[in-house]
């Protein structure tokens, strides 16, 4: 007599709960993942206020400017100087004077007025004032007039 | 003669390569999360340099002085020539008199006055932004909402480096 076995039950596992799953946290990520926030600087550790709110209309120009410290992992200052971070790049408050003003003449070039180009001055808590002050009038000489300074809400 | 019937072809999709992706997005999101409090500007009305053409003043401007230490830290608040103390309460209470010389939070003088920050060149920046703050307004009972007591904000001429 001929025994047909009986077929081998399946080894493969069901995927669908999983990439269920797995779809729900991607959409989760990408939907806190804040793109807007490329011109920040993760060294600059900003000034926290109650009063900080995201502005209502978004600012169609605007210079965003990180003035920090190099610090060490435990939070120690590397350089007692602050840097103005660019991206790969650190410079000195008053290297930054000539960056000012091509940034300038590149908003010229694209015939936007610098009226309507708003500075955006991200500096760190510890930055010295008269420092942040240095940067505005040295903007002010690059004929760049609206300024604002950037401060973090509390976080509970 | 018996003819074996073959067996269909499998219709299940090959779904590794999507599962590889998918946990590459993940892993990317995951990594580039950045969990921070939401960020927001402080407009400030600079003068342009040199002074520019003399503004007809309605009001005075209300002066607001940080005095700082060799350090950075802030050792004196000041609003017109009224100590204030340091501290929170110190901003607390720069906060309640601000209201008091605008006349009540929302009025109409509240866009016609301008608060003048002097502060010492080596204070510390978290001092300045505090202050402003403080003049700016308070939050409203819903936590949401900002009750302005001034709309302009401009700083006091530079101060020179005490280290240069």
């Amino acid at each position: 007599m001929k025994f047909r076995s009986p077929p081998m039950p399946s080894a493969e596992m069901d995927m669908t709960p999983m990439m269920d799953l797995t779809f729900q946290l991607i959409s989760f990520f990408m939907m806190v993942t804040n793109f807007d926030q490329t011109q920040v600087d993760e060294r600059v550790r900003l000034p926290t206020d109650a009063l900080a709110k995201p502005p209502e209309v978004r600012v169609e120009h605007q210079l965003v400017v990180n003035i920090g410290y190099k610090r060490a992992k435990d939070g120690t200052r590397l350089d007692p100087q602050p840097f103005v971070f660019l991206q790969g790049e650190e410079l000195r408050i008053p290297e930054y004077r000539s960056r000012l003003q091509q940034e300038a003449r590149i908003y010229q070039a694209k015939e936007v007025n610098l009226n309507d180009v708003t500075v955006v001055v991200r500096a760190d808590s510890d930055v010295p004032s008269g420092q942040v002050q240095e940067f505005i009038k040295m903007s002010q000489d690059a004929k760049f007039e609206k300024f604002t300074l950037r401060a973090q809400q509390p976080i509970d | 003669m018996k003819i074996k019937q073959q067996e269909p072809a499998s219709l299940q999709q090959q779904t590794t390569p999507m599962i590889d992706v998918t946990f590459q997005l993940l892993t990317f999101f995951m990594f580039t999360l950045r969990i921070v409090g939401p960020e927001g500007d402080f407009n400030i009305n600079m003068p342009p340099p040199g002074g520019g053409a003399a503004k007809a003043e309605i009001l005075p401007d209300i002066k607001v002085r940080l005095l700082a230490d060799p350090n950075g830290n802030l050792v004196s608040l000041k609003l017109g020539d009224r100590q204030l103390g340091i501290g929170p309460g110190a901003f607390q209470l720069l906060n309640a008199e601000i209201l008091k010389l605008v006349g009540g939070a929302n009025a109409a003088r509240s866009t016609d006055i301008e608060v003048e920050i002097d502060a010492d060149y080596n204070l510390h920046f978290d001092n300045v932004v505090k202050a402003i703050g403080a003049c700016t307004g308070r939050l409203g009972p819903d936590g949401k909402t900002i009750i302005r007591y001034v709309e302009k904000i401009k700083f006091a001429p530079p101060k020179t480096n005490p280290d240069v």
